[in-house]
Protein backbone atom coordinates (compact mmCIF):
# COMPACT_ATOMS: atom_id res chain seq x y z
CA UNK A 1 0.00 0.00 0.00
CA UNK A 2 1.71 2.93 1.19
CA UNK A 3 5.93 2.75 0.67
CA UNK A 4 7.77 2.22 4.15
CA UNK A 5 10.72 4.34 4.54
CA UNK A 6 12.67 3.56 7.59
CA UNK A 7 9.92 1.85 9.20
CA UNK A 8 7.82 5.28 9.36
CA UNK A 9 4.88 5.59 7.02
CA UNK A 10 5.68 8.10 4.10
CA UNK A 11 2.45 9.68 2.36
CA UNK A 12 1.84 12.19 0.23
CA UNK A 13 0.75 15.23 1.95
CA UNK A 14 -0.64 17.47 -0.58
CA UNK A 15 -3.22 17.71 -3.18
CA UNK A 16 -0.52 17.26 -5.87
CA UNK A 17 1.88 14.99 -4.42
CA UNK A 18 -1.77 12.52 -4.27
CA UNK A 19 -2.39 12.59 -7.42
CA UNK A 20 1.06 12.97 -9.02
CA UNK A 21 1.56 9.40 -7.05
CA UNK A 22 -1.74 8.21 -8.69
CA UNK A 23 -0.45 8.90 -11.72
CA UNK A 24 2.53 7.45 -10.87
CA UNK A 25 0.75 4.15 -9.82
CA UNK A 26 2.04 4.44 -6.45
CA UNK A 27 -1.62 4.50 -5.03
CA UNK A 28 -4.67 3.28 -6.31
CA UNK A 29 -7.94 5.97 -6.56
CA UNK A 30 -9.66 4.35 -3.80
CA UNK A 31 -6.51 5.56 -1.89
CA UNK A 32 -5.91 8.83 -3.31
CA UNK A 33 -10.02 9.56 -2.13
CA UNK A 34 -9.07 8.46 1.44
CA UNK A 35 -6.22 10.46 1.82
CA UNK A 36 -8.23 13.15 0.02
CA UNK A 37 -10.37 12.84 2.65
CA UNK A 38 -7.46 12.78 5.41
CA UNK A 39 -6.60 16.00 3.97
CA UNK A 40 -9.72 18.05 4.57
CA UNK A 41 -10.55 16.77 7.46
CA UNK A 42 -7.11 17.38 9.54
CA UNK A 43 -7.15 20.14 11.32
CA UNK A 44 -5.73 23.57 9.51
CA UNK A 45 -2.02 23.58 9.79
CA UNK A 46 -1.77 26.62 12.00
CA UNK A 47 1.43 27.88 9.96
CA UNK A 48 -1.06 28.22 7.26
CA UNK A 49 0.32 31.68 5.71
CA UNK A 50 2.64 33.40 6.75
CA UNK A 51 4.12 31.32 10.07
CA UNK A 52 4.99 32.19 13.25
CA UNK A 53 5.33 35.69 12.96
CA UNK A 54 2.14 36.92 11.84
CA UNK A 55 0.32 34.38 14.72
CA UNK A 56 2.13 35.81 17.07
CA UNK A 57 1.55 39.58 15.68
CA UNK A 58 -2.67 38.36 15.97
CA UNK A 59 -2.45 37.36 18.89
CA UNK A 60 -0.49 40.51 20.01
CA UNK A 61 -3.49 42.57 19.02
CA UNK A 62 -6.68 40.06 20.24
CA UNK A 63 -4.76 40.36 23.78
CA UNK A 64 -4.81 44.10 23.26
CA UNK A 65 -8.38 44.35 22.36
CA UNK A 66 -8.96 42.05 24.86
CA UNK A 67 -7.36 44.03 27.29
CA UNK A 68 -9.81 47.05 26.82
CA UNK A 69 -12.20 47.40 29.58
CA UNK A 70 -15.79 46.93 28.58
CA UNK A 71 -16.81 47.09 25.22
CA UNK A 72 -18.07 43.77 24.91
CA UNK A 73 -20.44 43.40 22.14
CA UNK A 74 -17.57 44.98 20.25
CA UNK A 75 -15.11 42.54 21.30
CA UNK A 76 -17.34 39.76 20.69
CA UNK A 77 -18.13 41.51 17.16
CA UNK A 78 -14.25 41.80 16.24
CA UNK A 79 -14.26 38.39 17.05
CA UNK A 80 -16.56 37.32 14.89
CA UNK A 81 -14.95 39.58 12.46
CA UNK A 82 -11.41 38.00 12.82
CA UNK A 83 -13.02 33.66 12.86
CA UNK A 84 -15.24 35.31 9.84
CA UNK A 85 -11.58 36.19 7.53
CA UNK A 86 -9.82 33.61 8.33
CA UNK A 87 -12.68 31.17 7.26
CA UNK A 88 -13.21 32.93 4.21
CA UNK A 89 -9.42 32.37 3.88
CA UNK A 90 -9.48 28.82 4.74
CA UNK A 91 -12.43 28.25 2.02
CA UNK A 92 -10.50 29.81 -0.86
CA UNK A 93 -7.65 27.65 -0.34
CA UNK A 94 -9.96 24.91 -0.94
CA UNK A 95 -11.60 26.20 -3.72
CA UNK A 96 -14.76 27.20 -2.16
CA UNK A 97 -17.21 29.43 -2.73
CA UNK A 98 -16.33 32.42 -0.63
CA UNK A 99 -18.07 35.75 0.77
CA UNK A 100 -16.90 38.62 -0.38
CA UNK A 101 -14.83 40.70 1.91
CA UNK A 102 -16.24 43.91 1.91
CA UNK A 103 -14.47 44.96 5.06
CA UNK A 104 -15.91 48.56 5.41
CA UNK A 105 -17.49 49.57 8.89
CA UNK A 106 -19.25 52.30 10.42
CA UNK A 107 -18.65 52.88 14.28
CA UNK A 108 -21.66 53.97 16.03
CA UNK A 109 -21.19 55.62 19.65
CA UNK A 110 -20.51 58.90 21.27
CA UNK A 111 -17.05 60.12 21.83
CA UNK A 112 -14.35 58.91 23.75
CA UNK A 113 -15.83 55.11 23.64
CA UNK A 114 -12.98 53.63 22.14
CA UNK A 115 -13.66 53.74 18.37
CA UNK A 116 -10.05 55.12 17.48
CA UNK A 117 -8.75 52.59 20.14
CA UNK A 118 -10.72 49.65 18.49
CA UNK A 119 -9.84 50.81 14.39
CA UNK A 120 -6.58 50.83 15.57
CA UNK A 121 -5.96 47.38 16.95
CA UNK A 122 -8.25 46.08 13.64
CA UNK A 123 -5.84 47.73 11.03
CA UNK A 124 -3.04 45.89 13.22
CA UNK A 125 -5.46 42.89 12.94
CA UNK A 126 -6.31 42.45 9.55
CA UNK A 127 -2.27 43.47 8.73
CA UNK A 128 -1.64 40.31 10.87
CA UNK A 129 -4.47 38.04 9.14
CA UNK A 130 -2.94 39.24 5.84
CA UNK A 131 -5.53 41.30 4.68
CA UNK A 132 -3.81 44.75 4.95
CA UNK A 133 -0.67 44.79 3.70
CA UNK A 134 0.45 47.37 6.07
CA UNK A 135 -2.32 47.92 8.70
CA UNK A 136 -1.63 51.38 9.79
CA UNK A 137 -4.28 53.61 10.57
CA UNK A 138 -4.98 57.35 8.76
CA UNK A 139 -7.61 59.33 10.80
CA UNK A 140 -9.58 62.15 9.13
CA UNK A 141 -12.48 64.30 9.28
CA UNK A 142 -14.51 66.59 7.53
CA UNK A 143 -11.89 69.51 7.42
CA UNK A 144 -9.05 67.27 6.24
CA UNK A 145 -11.28 65.91 3.24
CA UNK A 146 -13.29 68.86 2.05
CA UNK A 147 -11.53 71.68 -0.11
CA UNK A 148 -12.06 75.38 -0.94
CA UNK A 149 -12.71 75.09 -4.49
CA UNK A 150 -14.11 72.84 -7.16
CA UNK A 151 -11.91 70.09 -7.42
CA UNK A 152 -9.86 70.85 -4.63
CA UNK A 153 -11.87 68.24 -2.77
CA UNK A 154 -11.23 65.30 -4.55
CA UNK A 155 -7.50 65.65 -4.44
CA UNK A 156 -6.89 66.06 -0.86
CA UNK A 157 -9.82 63.02 -0.25
CA UNK A 158 -7.46 60.84 -2.85
CA UNK A 159 -4.17 62.35 -0.67
CA UNK A 160 -5.45 61.07 2.20
CA UNK A 161 -6.65 57.64 0.87
CA UNK A 162 -3.03 57.34 -0.66
CA UNK A 163 -1.95 57.89 2.77
CA UNK A 164 -4.05 55.22 3.99
CA UNK A 165 -3.45 52.83 1.52
CA UNK A 166 -2.49 49.24 2.67
CA UNK A 167 -4.04 50.02 5.76
CA UNK A 168 -7.49 51.80 7.80
CA UNK A 169 -8.77 55.25 6.98
CA UNK A 170 -10.57 56.17 9.42
CA UNK A 171 -12.92 59.00 9.38
CA UNK A 172 -14.04 60.67 12.30
CA UNK A 173 -17.19 62.73 12.69
CA UNK A 174 -17.92 61.57 9.03
CA UNK A 175 -21.79 62.09 8.90
CA UNK A 176 -20.11 66.36 8.65
CA UNK A 177 -19.70 65.14 5.06
CA UNK A 178 -23.50 65.18 4.36
CA UNK A 179 -24.19 68.46 6.15
CA UNK A 180 -24.00 71.66 4.20
CA UNK A 181 -26.80 70.01 1.66
CA UNK A 182 -26.33 69.23 -2.48
CA UNK A 183 -24.28 71.80 -3.49
CA UNK A 184 -22.06 70.82 -0.19
CA UNK A 185 -18.29 69.66 -1.26
CA UNK A 186 -19.32 66.76 1.66
CA UNK A 187 -20.46 65.28 -1.38
CA UNK A 188 -17.59 64.92 -3.31
CA UNK A 189 -15.51 63.67 -1.05
CA UNK A 190 -18.12 60.87 -0.35
CA UNK A 191 -18.12 60.32 -4.37
CA UNK A 192 -14.22 60.61 -4.45
CA UNK A 193 -14.04 57.64 -0.93
CA UNK A 194 -16.97 55.59 -2.32
CA UNK A 195 -14.42 54.95 -6.05
CA UNK A 196 -11.75 54.75 -4.14
CA UNK A 197 -13.22 52.00 -1.84
CA UNK A 198 -13.80 50.42 -5.42
CA UNK A 199 -10.10 50.96 -6.63
CA UNK A 200 -8.64 49.90 -4.18
CA UNK A 201 -10.80 46.80 -2.48
CA UNK A 202 -8.18 44.61 -1.08
CA UNK A 203 -5.60 47.60 -0.25
CA UNK A 204 -8.23 49.70 1.83
CA UNK A 205 -10.67 49.36 4.72
CA UNK A 206 -12.67 52.35 5.33
CA UNK A 207 -14.39 53.19 8.71
CA UNK A 208 -17.29 55.91 9.66
CA UNK A 209 -17.62 56.90 12.73
CA UNK A 210 -19.59 59.44 14.44
CA UNK A 211 -22.91 59.87 16.91
CA UNK A 212 -25.39 56.93 16.85
CA UNK A 213 -27.99 59.43 15.85
CA UNK A 214 -26.09 61.48 13.52
CA UNK A 215 -24.67 58.25 11.54
CA UNK A 216 -27.93 56.89 11.23
CA UNK A 217 -29.17 60.07 9.02
CA UNK A 218 -25.90 60.33 7.72
CA UNK A 219 -26.78 56.59 5.73
CA UNK A 220 -30.14 57.12 5.32
CA UNK A 221 -29.86 59.94 3.10
CA UNK A 222 -27.02 58.31 1.03
CA UNK A 223 -28.42 54.96 1.14
CA UNK A 224 -25.43 53.46 -1.45
CA UNK A 225 -23.25 54.06 1.16
CA UNK A 226 -25.32 51.42 3.63
CA UNK A 227 -24.71 48.56 1.47
CA UNK A 228 -20.77 49.35 0.69
CA UNK A 229 -20.63 49.55 4.67
CA UNK A 230 -22.06 46.19 5.43
CA UNK A 231 -20.36 46.30 9.12
CA UNK A 232 -21.80 48.04 11.80
CA UNK A 233 -20.57 48.38 14.91
CA UNK A 234 -22.46 50.40 18.33
CA UNK A 235 -20.46 51.37 20.87
CA UNK A 236 -22.38 51.78 23.75
CA UNK A 237 -21.30 54.42 26.26
CA UNK A 238 -19.50 52.58 29.26
CA UNK A 239 -21.30 51.86 32.60
CA UNK A 240 -20.00 54.11 35.86
CA UNK A 241 -18.26 50.94 36.86
CA UNK A 242 -16.23 50.50 33.88
CA UNK A 243 -15.29 54.01 34.07
CA UNK A 244 -13.72 53.64 37.69
CA UNK A 245 -11.65 50.62 36.12
CA UNK A 246 -10.77 53.22 33.51
CA UNK A 247 -9.58 55.35 36.23
CA UNK A 248 -8.23 53.22 38.23
CA UNK A 249 -5.88 52.01 35.22
CA UNK A 250 -4.89 55.17 33.85
CA UNK A 251 -3.48 56.09 37.65
CA UNK A 252 -1.66 53.15 37.47
CA UNK A 253 0.20 53.85 34.02
CA UNK A 254 1.13 57.18 35.82
CA UNK A 255 2.21 55.87 39.24
CA UNK A 256 -0.93 57.47 40.89
CA UNK A 257 -3.17 55.53 43.24
CA UNK A 258 -6.21 56.59 44.63
CA UNK A 259 -7.30 56.15 47.90
CA UNK A 260 -10.26 54.61 49.16
CA UNK A 261 -11.77 58.17 49.85
CA UNK A 262 -11.18 59.74 46.64
CA UNK A 263 -12.04 56.17 45.24
CA UNK A 264 -15.69 56.68 46.46
CA UNK A 265 -15.13 60.31 45.75
CA UNK A 266 -14.40 59.32 41.83
CA UNK A 267 -17.36 56.57 41.67
CA UNK A 268 -19.56 59.19 43.12
CA UNK A 269 -18.92 61.56 40.54
CA UNK A 270 -18.94 59.44 37.59
CA UNK A 271 -22.63 58.37 38.58
CA UNK A 272 -23.62 61.88 39.16
CA UNK A 273 -22.11 62.61 35.15
CA UNK A 274 -24.00 59.84 34.32
CA UNK A 275 -27.38 60.88 35.07
CA UNK A 276 -26.25 64.68 33.90
CA UNK A 277 -25.78 64.83 30.63
CA UNK A 278 -26.38 61.96 27.67
CA UNK A 279 -22.58 62.28 26.58
CA UNK A 280 -20.60 61.58 29.82
CA UNK A 281 -20.71 57.60 29.28
CA UNK A 282 -16.96 57.93 27.66
CA UNK A 283 -13.27 57.40 28.93
CA UNK A 284 -12.56 61.01 28.28
CA UNK A 285 -14.11 62.20 30.89
CA UNK A 286 -12.52 60.04 32.95
CA UNK A 287 -9.20 61.17 31.89
CA UNK A 288 -9.57 64.89 32.44
CA UNK A 289 -10.87 64.29 35.87
CA UNK A 290 -8.00 61.85 36.83
CA UNK A 291 -5.40 64.74 35.23
CA UNK A 292 -7.30 67.55 36.89
CA UNK A 293 -6.95 65.40 39.91
CA UNK A 294 -3.15 64.79 39.55
CA UNK A 295 -2.09 68.34 39.05
CA UNK A 296 -4.11 69.93 41.90
CA UNK A 297 -2.61 66.90 44.00
CA UNK A 298 1.13 69.03 42.75
CA UNK A 299 -0.96 72.04 43.94
CA UNK A 300 -1.40 70.68 47.61
CA UNK A 301 1.88 69.08 47.85
CA UNK A 302 4.14 71.76 46.65
CA UNK A 303 4.23 73.87 49.80
CA UNK A 304 5.11 71.01 51.79
CA UNK A 305 8.35 70.68 53.37
CA UNK A 306 8.33 67.02 53.89
CA UNK A 307 6.81 64.96 51.54
CA UNK A 308 7.04 60.95 51.46
CA UNK A 309 6.85 58.66 48.39
CA UNK A 310 3.67 57.83 49.16
CA UNK A 311 1.97 61.21 49.33
CA UNK A 312 3.58 61.46 45.79
CA UNK A 313 1.49 58.46 44.52
CA UNK A 314 -1.81 58.85 46.32
CA UNK A 315 -4.60 61.20 44.79
CA UNK A 316 -6.84 62.30 47.58
CA UNK A 317 -10.60 63.12 47.78
CA UNK A 318 -9.90 66.81 48.09
CA UNK A 319 -7.98 66.40 44.77
CA UNK A 320 -10.73 64.86 42.87
CA UNK A 321 -12.88 67.69 44.35
CA UNK A 322 -12.27 70.63 42.37
CA UNK A 323 -12.56 68.27 39.47
CA UNK A 324 -15.94 67.37 40.25
CA UNK A 325 -16.71 71.24 40.63
CA UNK A 326 -16.43 71.65 37.36
CA UNK A 327 -19.33 71.10 35.63
CA UNK A 328 -19.22 67.30 33.69
CA UNK A 329 -19.65 68.29 30.40
CA UNK A 330 -17.62 67.69 26.87
CA UNK A 331 -16.50 69.79 24.43
CA UNK A 332 -17.60 68.42 21.18
CA UNK A 333 -14.35 66.14 20.25
CA UNK A 334 -11.63 68.16 18.12
CA UNK A 335 -9.37 66.26 15.86
CA UNK A 336 -6.13 65.70 16.85
CA UNK A 337 -6.32 64.35 20.29
CA UNK A 338 -4.10 62.09 20.74
CA UNK A 339 -4.69 58.21 22.25
CA UNK A 340 -4.50 57.65 25.62
CA UNK A 341 -1.45 55.63 25.89
CA UNK A 342 -3.17 53.55 28.29
CA UNK A 343 -4.31 51.70 25.25
CA UNK A 344 -7.58 52.42 26.66
CA UNK A 345 -10.54 54.13 24.89
CA UNK A 346 -10.08 57.88 24.78
CA UNK A 347 -8.77 59.74 22.29
CA UNK B 1 -19.48 29.16 -12.87
CA UNK B 2 -20.14 26.50 -10.57
CA UNK B 3 -18.82 22.50 -12.13
CA UNK B 4 -20.93 19.15 -11.76
CA UNK B 5 -19.28 15.92 -11.87
CA UNK B 6 -20.12 12.80 -13.25
CA UNK B 7 -17.54 9.85 -11.84
CA UNK B 8 -17.52 6.53 -11.41
CA UNK B 9 -16.30 3.57 -12.52
CA UNK B 10 -15.50 2.49 -16.11
CA UNK B 11 -18.32 1.96 -18.67
CA UNK B 12 -21.33 2.68 -16.39
CA UNK B 13 -22.81 5.10 -18.67
CA UNK B 14 -21.10 8.36 -17.24
CA UNK B 15 -20.66 9.76 -21.01
CA UNK B 16 -23.75 8.59 -22.16
CA UNK B 17 -25.18 10.21 -18.98
CA UNK B 18 -23.86 13.57 -19.92
CA UNK B 19 -24.61 13.98 -23.51
CA UNK B 20 -28.89 12.85 -22.36
CA UNK B 21 -28.40 15.24 -19.78
CA UNK B 22 -28.00 17.63 -22.27
CA UNK B 23 -30.29 16.63 -24.67
CA UNK B 24 -33.10 16.24 -21.77
CA UNK B 25 -32.46 20.19 -20.96
CA UNK B 26 -32.82 21.02 -24.55
CA UNK B 27 -28.97 21.36 -26.08
CA UNK B 28 -29.66 20.36 -29.97
CA UNK B 29 -25.77 20.65 -30.48
CA UNK B 30 -22.75 19.68 -27.85
CA UNK B 31 -20.26 21.66 -27.70
CA UNK B 32 -17.82 20.13 -25.98
CA UNK B 33 -14.39 21.43 -24.40
CA UNK B 34 -12.14 18.14 -24.02
CA UNK B 35 -9.11 19.35 -21.88
CA UNK B 36 -6.43 15.78 -21.79
CA UNK B 37 -4.11 14.76 -18.51
CA UNK B 38 -1.18 16.26 -20.77
CA UNK B 39 -2.93 19.42 -21.28
CA UNK B 40 -3.78 19.78 -24.84
CA UNK B 41 -7.40 20.89 -25.30
CA UNK B 42 -9.45 21.28 -27.75
CA UNK B 43 -13.23 21.85 -28.64
CA UNK B 44 -15.35 20.23 -30.56
CA UNK B 45 -19.23 20.29 -31.68
CA UNK B 46 -21.36 17.87 -31.94
CA UNK B 47 -24.85 17.50 -33.25
CA UNK B 48 -26.40 14.95 -30.59
CA UNK B 49 -26.60 11.49 -32.45
CA UNK B 50 -22.81 11.88 -33.70
CA UNK B 51 -21.88 12.61 -29.91
CA UNK B 52 -23.38 9.49 -28.72
CA UNK B 53 -21.97 7.22 -31.68
CA UNK B 54 -18.28 9.27 -31.08
CA UNK B 55 -18.04 9.26 -27.13
CA UNK B 56 -19.52 6.36 -25.94
CA UNK B 57 -19.07 2.91 -26.40
CA UNK B 58 -19.29 -0.82 -24.83
CA UNK B 59 -15.71 -0.61 -24.09
CA UNK B 60 -14.61 0.59 -20.58
CA UNK B 61 -12.25 3.70 -20.66
CA UNK B 62 -14.07 4.98 -24.00
CA UNK B 63 -13.67 8.77 -22.44
CA UNK B 64 -9.91 9.14 -20.52
CA UNK B 65 -10.02 13.10 -20.67
CA UNK B 66 -12.02 15.72 -18.70
CA UNK B 67 -15.16 16.75 -21.16
CA UNK B 68 -16.99 20.12 -20.52
CA UNK B 69 -20.26 20.73 -21.52
CA UNK B 70 -21.74 24.08 -21.20
CA UNK B 71 -25.32 23.85 -20.04
CA UNK B 72 -28.45 25.81 -18.29
CA UNK B 73 -30.99 25.06 -15.76
CA UNK B 74 -34.05 27.28 -15.37
CA UNK B 75 -33.56 29.33 -11.82
CA UNK B 76 -35.87 32.12 -10.55
CA UNK B 77 -36.99 34.10 -13.66
CA UNK B 78 -33.73 33.11 -15.45
CA UNK B 79 -31.29 30.73 -16.22
CA UNK B 80 -28.13 29.91 -14.41
CA UNK B 81 -25.48 28.22 -16.18
CA UNK B 82 -23.16 25.23 -15.09
CA UNK B 83 -21.02 23.17 -16.38
CA UNK B 84 -21.20 19.31 -16.57
CA UNK B 85 -17.65 17.70 -16.55
CA UNK B 86 -17.79 13.87 -17.84
CA UNK B 87 -14.55 12.26 -16.76
CA UNK B 88 -12.40 9.00 -17.80
CA UNK B 89 -13.43 5.96 -15.42
CA UNK B 90 -11.64 4.96 -12.20
CA UNK B 91 -10.45 1.96 -11.81
CA UNK B 92 -9.93 -0.23 -7.87
CA UNK B 93 -5.90 -1.29 -7.22
CA UNK B 94 -4.09 0.13 -9.69
CA UNK B 95 -3.96 0.27 -13.48
CA UNK B 96 -1.48 -0.66 -15.57
CA UNK B 97 -1.62 1.72 -18.08
CA UNK B 98 -0.07 5.06 -17.37
CA UNK B 99 -2.06 7.42 -19.80
CA UNK B 100 -5.28 5.51 -17.81
CA UNK B 101 -3.66 6.83 -14.30
CA UNK B 102 -3.18 10.36 -15.57
CA UNK B 103 -6.43 10.44 -16.63
CA UNK B 104 -7.68 9.36 -13.19
CA UNK B 105 -5.61 11.48 -11.51
CA UNK B 106 -6.97 14.97 -13.88
CA UNK B 107 -10.67 13.22 -12.23
CA UNK B 108 -9.85 13.55 -8.82
CA UNK B 109 -8.35 17.19 -9.45
CA UNK B 110 -11.73 17.75 -10.40
CA UNK B 111 -13.55 16.33 -8.21
CA UNK B 112 -11.81 18.19 -5.65
CA UNK B 113 -12.98 21.75 -7.08
CA UNK B 114 -16.77 20.10 -8.22
CA UNK B 115 -19.64 21.50 -6.60
CA UNK B 116 -21.54 18.93 -7.38
CA UNK B 117 -20.65 15.23 -7.60
CA UNK B 118 -22.58 13.02 -9.70
CA UNK B 119 -21.30 9.00 -8.42
CA UNK B 120 -23.13 7.16 -11.18
CA UNK B 121 -22.82 3.01 -10.43
CA UNK B 122 -24.16 0.61 -12.77
CA UNK B 123 -27.41 -0.60 -11.34
CA UNK B 124 -27.45 -3.39 -13.80
CA UNK B 125 -23.73 -5.03 -13.03
CA UNK B 126 -24.76 -4.92 -9.27
CA UNK B 127 -28.00 -6.59 -10.05
CA UNK B 128 -25.75 -9.17 -11.71
CA UNK B 129 -22.77 -8.75 -8.92
CA UNK B 130 -20.96 -8.52 -11.87
CA UNK B 131 -17.48 -8.59 -10.35
CA UNK B 132 -15.66 -5.90 -12.75
CA UNK B 133 -18.13 -2.89 -12.81
CA UNK B 134 -20.09 -3.94 -9.62
CA UNK B 135 -19.52 -1.63 -6.17
CA UNK B 136 -15.79 -1.34 -5.96
CA UNK B 137 -13.37 -0.05 -3.08
CA UNK B 138 -13.28 2.99 -5.03
CA UNK B 139 -16.88 3.43 -4.69
CA UNK B 140 -16.54 3.27 -1.10
CA UNK B 141 -14.22 5.82 -0.81
CA UNK B 142 -15.69 8.36 -3.08
CA UNK B 143 -18.89 8.12 -0.80
CA UNK B 144 -16.85 8.29 2.37
CA UNK B 145 -15.07 11.19 0.85
CA UNK B 146 -17.83 12.87 -0.46
CA UNK B 147 -19.79 12.79 3.07
CA UNK B 148 -18.90 15.98 3.93
CA UNK B 149 -19.94 17.87 1.29
CA UNK B 150 -23.70 19.21 0.49
CA UNK B 151 -23.81 18.00 -3.34
CA UNK B 152 -23.23 14.95 -3.46
CA UNK B 153 -25.89 12.01 -5.72
CA UNK B 154 -25.75 9.00 -6.03
CA UNK B 155 -26.85 7.81 -9.55
CA UNK B 156 -27.98 4.31 -10.43
CA UNK B 157 -27.66 3.79 -14.07
CA UNK B 158 -29.21 0.93 -16.45
CA UNK B 159 -32.35 1.09 -15.21
CA UNK B 160 -33.64 -0.29 -18.28
CA UNK B 161 -31.86 -3.62 -17.64
CA UNK B 162 -34.02 -6.54 -16.19
CA UNK B 163 -31.14 -7.23 -13.25
CA UNK B 164 -31.22 -2.85 -12.53
CA UNK B 165 -33.74 -3.44 -9.90
CA UNK B 166 -32.23 -5.77 -7.66
CA UNK B 167 -28.85 -3.81 -8.27
CA UNK B 168 -30.84 -0.56 -7.24
CA UNK B 169 -32.05 -2.00 -3.58
CA UNK B 170 -28.51 -3.24 -2.88
CA UNK B 171 -27.64 0.33 -3.55
CA UNK B 172 -29.45 1.62 -1.39
CA UNK B 173 -28.38 -0.62 1.58
CA UNK B 174 -24.89 -0.25 0.94
CA UNK B 175 -24.51 3.79 0.81
CA UNK B 176 -27.59 3.88 3.30
CA UNK B 177 -27.84 7.83 4.43
CA UNK B 178 -26.40 8.91 0.79
CA UNK B 179 -29.93 9.87 -1.34
CA UNK B 180 -29.61 7.74 -4.77
CA UNK B 181 -31.46 8.61 -8.38
CA UNK B 182 -32.00 5.52 -10.64
CA UNK B 183 -32.06 6.39 -13.74
CA UNK B 184 -31.61 5.00 -17.05
CA UNK B 185 -29.18 7.46 -19.03
CA UNK B 186 -30.11 5.43 -22.99
CA UNK B 187 -33.55 6.09 -22.34
CA UNK B 188 -33.57 9.46 -20.55
CA UNK B 189 -35.65 8.13 -17.23
CA UNK B 190 -35.32 9.68 -14.31
CA UNK B 191 -33.77 12.64 -15.06
CA UNK B 192 -35.93 15.06 -13.37
CA UNK B 193 -35.03 14.21 -10.07
CA UNK B 194 -31.29 14.82 -10.88
CA UNK B 195 -32.04 18.02 -12.24
CA UNK B 196 -34.04 18.93 -9.65
CA UNK B 197 -30.68 17.94 -7.70
CA UNK B 198 -28.45 19.95 -10.01
CA UNK B 199 -30.71 22.60 -9.53
CA UNK B 200 -30.94 23.00 -6.27
CA UNK B 201 -27.00 23.05 -5.96
CA UNK B 202 -25.49 25.61 -8.54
Amino acid sequence: MHAEVAGSKVEPRTVDEILEWLSAGRISSGEAFALFRRLETAPAPAANDGGEGEQQRLAVAMAELDDLIGLEPVKELVRELQAFVAIQRRRAEERLSTEPMALHMVFRGNPGTGKTTVARILGRMFQAMGVLPRGHLVECERADLVGEYIGHTAQRTREHIRKALGGVLFIDEAYALARGGEKDFGKEAIDTLVKAMEDHKDELIVILAGYRQEMEYFLSVNPGLRSRFPIQIDFPDYTPDELYRIAQRMCEQRQYRLSPAAGLRLRRLLEQGQASTPYSGNARLVRNLIERAIRRQAVRLVRRKRLTRDDLITLEAVDLAGAGADPVRLPRPVAGWTLGEAGVACR
Amino acid sequence: MKRCIIIGRPNVGKTMFALQFAVYLGVAEARIAFAEAGGRRWEKTYDMGNAVANLTGSAPHHTRQLQALRLELPAGKGKREFELLDTSGLVDGIHPDAGIRRAMAQTLAAVRDAHVILHMIDAAAVGRADPVRAIGEVDYQVAQFAQMRDGYLLVANKMDLPEASRGLARIRREFVGHPVAPVSALHRQGFYEVKAFVGRHI
